[in-house]
C-alpha cells in the first residue's frame, strides 16, 4: 500500500475511534444549531407574563387609537388559535398626561417605575407625530416628530418590535378621524396585504410546458445555506483544531523520528491530511443522511437539490485539505500542546472572516462584494457555497472559477506546510513564531 | 570477496563522500568521509553534539547533507527502499494510545513489511513481551517501550541496522538480551552502526570505530588500529602508596580505584618509571598497555583537548576496511 495511505489508514482508525470524535459528533451539530435549539426553546416555553406599557401622548388625540389597535393585536394574537394556549404576553396600557413644564422630570419617574418593574415600558407620542416634519440635513427627525420608546430591555426587544404596528396603526386612525373618515371604514383602509414572495417560472424541457411559479418561505432563502455553511465550518474547524493538538501531541512525545526514516514528510503529511479528509466525509454524511431524512419527512427535500449536496462535498474535501496542512505544519511548529491552542487562533482567524461577512453576502449573492470575496481562495468554500444555496442563483462560471482557484491554493498550502513539517518536526524545546514558518516554506 | 560493483571495488553497506551538514552557523558535520563494510558492526562514539545524531539522520534521509554523497550498499540512498534500512533514534517515541502488535505492524507496513504478524509474534516472545501484545503503549514499562521500538526497527528484517544509543536507560538484563539480538542480526549478515557513550560497548562489539568531534573524524578504524597509533604508552600500576605523581616520564595520572592508569611521555623508558616507583612504595602489579578507548576519547575531547582545536583526522593504519 502506498506510504500515504498507510498512514491515514492509522490517524484515521485512531481518530474515529477516539472520544474526541464521538463528542464532536454531537457538539458539532448542537454549536452550528445553538441559535435555532434557543429560538425553539423560547416558543416552547414562552414568556407570556402581562406586560404594562405607559403611553404619554402629546397630541392629546392618539393615546387613545393606539391602545385600541393593541387591544385588537392582543386579542388576534394572544391565543393559539387550535390549542387556546396563551403565546404571547398580554400588553396592558396606562395613559398618562403629559406634563410640559418638566418633561425630563415626568419620563425620570416614569423611568423610576421602570426600574421597579411598574412598568414594562413607556412610550412618549411627540406632539408633532401626526404630521412629522421632514428630517434635517443630517436625516434626524426632532424629537417633537418622533415616538421614543423607553425600556431597559436588551437590544432585541420583542415589546418594542410589538407595538411598531399598533403606534403606526393608532396615528393612521388619528389621522383618518382628523380627516373625517368615518371610523366604521378604518379597519378596511388600513388592511394589510401578505407579499409573498414566489419562484421564478421556467418552462420544463422535456414537455414545453411553463412550470407554475411555488410559495417560497422566507426559511428557504435562509435556512439551507446558512445550515450547509455552517457545518462546513463546524467540521472543517473541529477537524483542524484537533489535528492541531494531536500532531503537537504527538511531536512531543517524539513519534516522528522514526516514521521519517520510513516515510517522507510529504507521505506523512498528506497520510494526515488524507485521514483528515475522510474523518470530516464520514461525519458529514451522517449530517447530511439526518438533513435529508428530517427534509424528506416534511415533504421539503427540493430545498436540498443534489448539485448542491456534491458541492458541499467538493468545497469540504478543499477546505478540510488546507486547514488540515496547515494544522500538521503549525502542530509541526509547536514545542507541546498548549503552544498548539494559542497558535489554533491564527488557524481559525481565515477561516471566520468568512463567517463574518455571511449576512452581507446572503442579503446579495450576487453583489461585487460577494462575488469578489467568494472568489478568493481560502473564503472560497464557505461563502461560494452559500451563493450557490441562495434561492437567486450565481452565474454557472463562478463554482467552476472558484474550483480552480482552491485547487491551486490547496496545492500551494500542502506544498508549503510540507516543507515546514519536515523542518519543525524534529526541532524540540522551541514552538517557532509565525515568520519563521514563512521562511521555511519558502526557503525550505 | 562478497559483492563488488561495477567498478569491481567491495560494495560497502555504507560510503559517505565528505559529508557537510550546516544549520545556520553551525557546522553539524564537516567533510566526513566512511565506509561501513557489509556484516560489520561500526560503532560511532563522540561527545553529545559532536554529529552522530546528524550523520544517523542523513544516513536515513531525514536529514540532507548540504555538501557529499551517500551510498547504501552501492545505491544513492535516496533510492533505497525503506525496508533496507531499521533506525532506532536516540528519542524513543511511539503512538502511546495503540496497542502494540498494531503499532508494530503499522510500522512493518510503512517499512514495506507484508504479514509481518509472524514475524512480530516471535520478536515479543523473545523480548518476553507476548502478553503485551494487546496492551496500549502508554501501560508499558521505559524499557519494554524501548524494547518495542527495536522492534519496530528490526521488522521486517533490515540489511542495515541504524542504532542511536541503543542501550541508554535498559537494565543490565534487557542489556545483554538486546546485545544478542544485536549480533544475531549481524551473524545473519546484517550490518550494524550504533552509536554510543559507553567505551565498553564500543569495544567489546565493535568491528570498527569511528569517532566524530565537533563535526569531524577524529578516528576511524578497528580497535586495534586505533590503539596503535598510540603505541604501548600507558602504565598500569598497583602499589602500596597511591602516590604516582611528579614521577620521571609520567605526563598524566588516572586513579581508577585499585589500580592507577600512568601515561608517559615519549620515549620514556618503562623501566625508568618503574625504578622510581619502587624507590618509593611497594609495587604490586605492573604492566605496560596500549591505552583504553576511554582514555584515547579523554585525549581527544577531554578539558585539555577542548581548548585546543579540533585534533586532524587519524586513519587507522593496519586493519583497515577501506
Amino acid at each position: 500500500m502506498n506510504k500515504t495511505l498507510i498512514v491515514a489508514k492509522r490517524d484515521y482508525l485512531a481518530a474515529i475511534r477516539s472520544k474526541p470524535f464521538l463528542v464532536g459528533l454531537i457538539v458539532v451539530p448542537l454549536m452550528g444549531g445553538s441559535g435555532f435549539i434557543g429560538i425553539g426553546l423560547m416558543k416552547a416555553k414562552p414568556d407570556i407574563r402581562e406586560r404594562r406599557v405607559a403611553i404619554v401622548d402629546r397630541t392629546g388625540v392618539t393615546a387613545e387609537s393606539i391602545i385600541s389597535s393593541a387591544q385588537e393585536k392582543n386579542a388576534k394574537d394572544l391565543f393559539d388559535k387550535k390549542t387556546g394556549r396563551q403565546l404571547t404576553p398580554r400588553y396592558v396600557f396606562e395613559t398618562i398626561a403629559p406634563d410640559d413644564s418638566a418633561p425630563d422630570t415626568q419620563r425620570l419617574t416614569l423611568s423610576d417605575r421602570v426600574r421597579g418593574h411598574q412598568l414594562f415600558a413607556f412610550i412618549e407620542v411627540g406632539h408633532d407625530a401626526l404630521h412629522p416634519p421632514a428630517p434635517d440635513d443630517s436625516g434626524a427627525i426632532p424629537q417633537s416628530g418622533r415616538v421614543d420608546y423607553y425600556s431597559n430591555a436588551g437590544g432585541v426587544d420583542e415589546t418594542r418590535e410589538w407595538l411598531d404596528g399598533p403606534i403606526n396603526d393608532g396615528l393612521r386612525r388619528a389621522r383618518l378621524t382628523k380627516l373625517g373618515v368615518d371610523p366604521a371604514r378604518f379597519t378596511d383602509a388600513l388592511a394589510v396585504v401578505r407579499v409573498q414572495s414566489m419562484s421564478l417560472l421556467s418552462r420544463d424541457e422535456q414537455t414545453g410546458a411553463i412550470q407554475t411559479a411555488r410559495k417560497k418561505s422566507e426559511l428557504e432563502g435562509f435556512i439551507v445555506p446558512f445550515a450547509l455553511v455552517m457545518l462546513l465550518f463546524m467540521i472543517v474547524l473541529t477537524s483542524s483544531t484537533s489535528m492541531l493538538s494531536a500532531v503537537a501531541e504527538d511531536k512531543m512525545q517524539r513519534v516522528y523520528e522514526m516514521l521519517l526514516a520510513s516515510a517522507s514528510p510529504f507521505d506523512l503529511i498528506m497520510g494526515k491530511v488524507v485521514a483528515a479528509v475522510a474523518l470530516s466525509l464520514t461525519s458529514s454524511v451522517l449530517y447530511i443522511a439526518a438533513g435529508l431524512f428530517v427534509l424528506s419527512s416534511l415533504a421539503l427535500t427540493g430545498m436540498m437539490p443534489p448539485s448542491l449536496i456534491a458541492w458541499f462535498v467538493i468545497y469540504l474535501v478543499a477546505d478540510m485539505m488546507v486547514l488540515a496542512a496547515l494544522s500538521a505544519a503549525m502542530g509541526s511548529a509547536c514545542a507541546s500542546p498548549n503552544d498548539a491552542q494559542h497558535l489554533a487562533i491564527v488557524l481559525i482567524m481565515p477561516a471566520l472572516i468568512p463567517i463574518f461577512v455571511m449576512m452581507p453576502v446572503m442579503q446579495d449573492p450576487n453583489s461585487t462584494f460577494s462575488t469578489v470575496m467568494s472568489l478568493i481562495p481560502p473564503f472560497t468554500p464557505i461563502l461560494m457555497l452559500l451563493r450557490q444555496a441562495s434561492p437567486t442563483g450565481i452565474p454557472a462560471w463562478q463554482p467552476f472559477a472558484g474550483l480552480f482557484g482552491i485547487i491551486l491554493w490547496t496545492l500551494a498550502v500542502t506544498w508549503a506546510a510540507a516543507r515546514i513539517f519536515r523542518i519543525a518536526i524534529l526541532i524540540q524545546g522551541k514552538t517557532a513564531s509565525i515568520p519563521q514558518l514563512f521562511r521555511w516554506a519558502v526557503r525550505g | 570477496m562478497g559483492n563488488w560493483d561495477c567498478y569491481h571495488r567491495p560494495m560497502h553497506a555504507v560510503e559517505t563522500r565528505a559529508l557537510t551538514k550546516t544549520f545556520g552557523d553551525l557546522t553539524a558535520v564537516d567533510d566526513l568521509s566512511l565506509t561501513v563494510p557489509q556484516g560489520s558492526v561500526y560503532g560511532f562514539i563522540g561527545p553529545n553534539g559532536s554529529g552522530k545524531t546528524t550523520t544517523m539522520r542523513m544516513l536515513v534521509n531525514i536529514f540532507y547533507p548540504d555538501r557529499g554523497s551517500i551510498a547504501v550498499f552501492g545505491e544513492d540512498s535516496r533510492a533505497v527502499p525503506s525496508g533496507t534500512i531499521g533506525y532506532l533514534p536516540e528519542e524513543r517515541g511511539l503512538y502511546r494510545r495503540m496497542n502494540v502488535k498494531p503499532l508494530l505492524e503499522f510500522h512493518a507496513e510503512l517499512r514495506g513489511g507484508r504479514n509481518a504478524g509472524p514475524e512480530i509474534d516471535r520478536w515479543l516472545e523473545r523480548f518476553g513481551l507476548a502478553q503485551f501484545a494487546n496492551k496500549r503503549v502508554d501501560t508499558l514499562s521505559k524499557g519494554m517501550s524501548q524494547k518495542v521500538q527495536f522492534i519496530a526497527a528490526v521488522v521486517p528484517e533490515p540489511k542495515l541496522l541504524i542504532l542511536d544509543e541503543p542501550f541508554t536507560g535498559l537494565d543490565p538484563v534487557s542489556t545483554d538480551v538486546l546485545r544478542e539480538s544485536i549480533l544475531e542480526l549481524r551473524r545473519r549478515g546484517a550490518s550494524i552502526i550504533l552509536s554510543t557513550h559507553d567505551m565498553g560497548v564500543a569495544e567489546s562489539m565493535c568491528d570498527y570505530i569511528l569517532m566524530i568531534y565537533r563535526g569531524r573524524k577524529v578516528l576511524d578504524g578497528t580497535l586495534d588500529a586505533i590503539q596503535e597509533q598510540y603505541g604501548n604508552d600507558t602504565l598500569r600500576v598497583a602499589a602500596a602508596n597511591d602516590d604516582c605523581a611528579g614521577l620521571p616520564g609520567v605526563e598524566k595520572v588516572r586513579d581508577l580505584g585499585q589500580i592507577r592508569e600512568l601515561r608517559m611521555t615519549r620515549g620514556c623508558d618503562p623501566q625508568d618509571v618503574l625504578r622510581a616507583l619502587i624507590a618509593r612504595t611497594r609495587v604490586t602489579s605492573f604492566s605496560v598497555a596500549k591505552p583504553s578507548l576511554h582514555d584515547i576519547f579523554v585525549r581527544i575531547a577531554g578539558p585539555e583537548a577542548a581548548e585546543s582545536s579540533p585534533p586532524k583526522a587519524i586513519a587507522a593504519q593496519g586493519g583497515s576496511h577501506e
